[in-house]
């Protein structure tokens, strides 16, 4: 939901400015999109389908994560030139280096499940084990690699929502929104790219 | 049913470049938001 929020909050953000700049927002053409629907089945299956996540086991579900991951990070690099996606990359990398450093699943300590779950059950989660089906695994602090990288960061405790997540995370939201907020900008590269590939289109910034 | 189809139809034959740009990029962003972020809510308990 925080890096959806990123994804709504840049294109209102985007479309405003340029409508108040007078222009027409302007989308950049994406290389290889459709590698992005590729990432994301083993993803998908081996945690968001209720009946495949239930009985994936973990070594399958952090090889569906990290080689997910890689195929997310060519994409990003595809792209690099568009604005925004070198955050993306950056992010995910950061991301992806302490999910393999820690043996292929986000790693998370038992303090701050507490902190974001007080009321779930003490059953519900072991530490050395796979949190809640998700991508997450709880370690302890002395236990993880690069355990700044880790989703150790949360919402203040008056925020609706709780989440914990990661530094990557924050570069991975920041770079959706600056993507879709330089859309209003007539100088970006996303404009130029654009005007590259559309040339005399009659359709071109409808 | 029909009649969703035939607008449905007849709004993605109208659709200019950019908006297809625009539609490919929501996809692929939102996408790519929800296969490199690991964030862990709380909604997770119990699956």
């Amino acid at each position: 939901m925080i890096l959806m929020s990123a994804l709504l909050l840049g294109l209102l953000a985007g479309s405003c400015r340029a409508k108040v700049r007078g222009y027409h927002p302007i989308y950049p053409d994406l290389s290889w999109p459709w590698l992005v629907g590729i990432a994301f089945i083993p993803q998908f299956l081996a945690f968001h389908l209720e009946p495949s996540r239930e009985i994936c086991p973990d070594w399958l579900a952090s090889g569906a994560l990290v080689g997910s991951q890689i195929i997310l990070l060519v994409f990003a690099w595809v792209n690099r030139k568009i604005t925004g996606f070198h955050l993306l990359g950056a992010g995910l990398s950061l991301n992806l280096l302490v999910i393999a450093l820690n043996g292929g699943l986000m790693p998370i300590s038992p303090e701050t499940v507490m902190k974001l779950a007080p009321g779930a059950p003490a059953h519900s989660w072991q530490t050395g084990q796979r949190l809640w089906a998700g991508k997450d695994i709880v370690l302890p602090v002395v236990n993880t690699h690069f355990w700044v990288l880790s989703d150790h960061l949360l919402l203040p405790s008056w925020f609706p929502y709780h989440v914990a997540f990661s530094i990557g995370d924050i570069l991975i939201a920041l770079g959706a929104f600056w993507a879709l907020w330089m859309v209003g900008n007539p100088a970006s590269s996303n404009l130029k790219m654009a005007r590259q590939t559309v040339g005399n289109n009659p359709g071109y910034g409808d | 049913m029909t009649p969703i189809i035939n607008r449905l139809s007849s709004t993605l034959v109208s659709l200019t470049p950019n908006q297809i740009r625009l539609i490919l990029l929501l996809i692929s962003l939102a996408l790519f938001l929800l296969g490199a972020g690991a964030p862990e809510s709380s909604g997770n308990p119990g699956g």
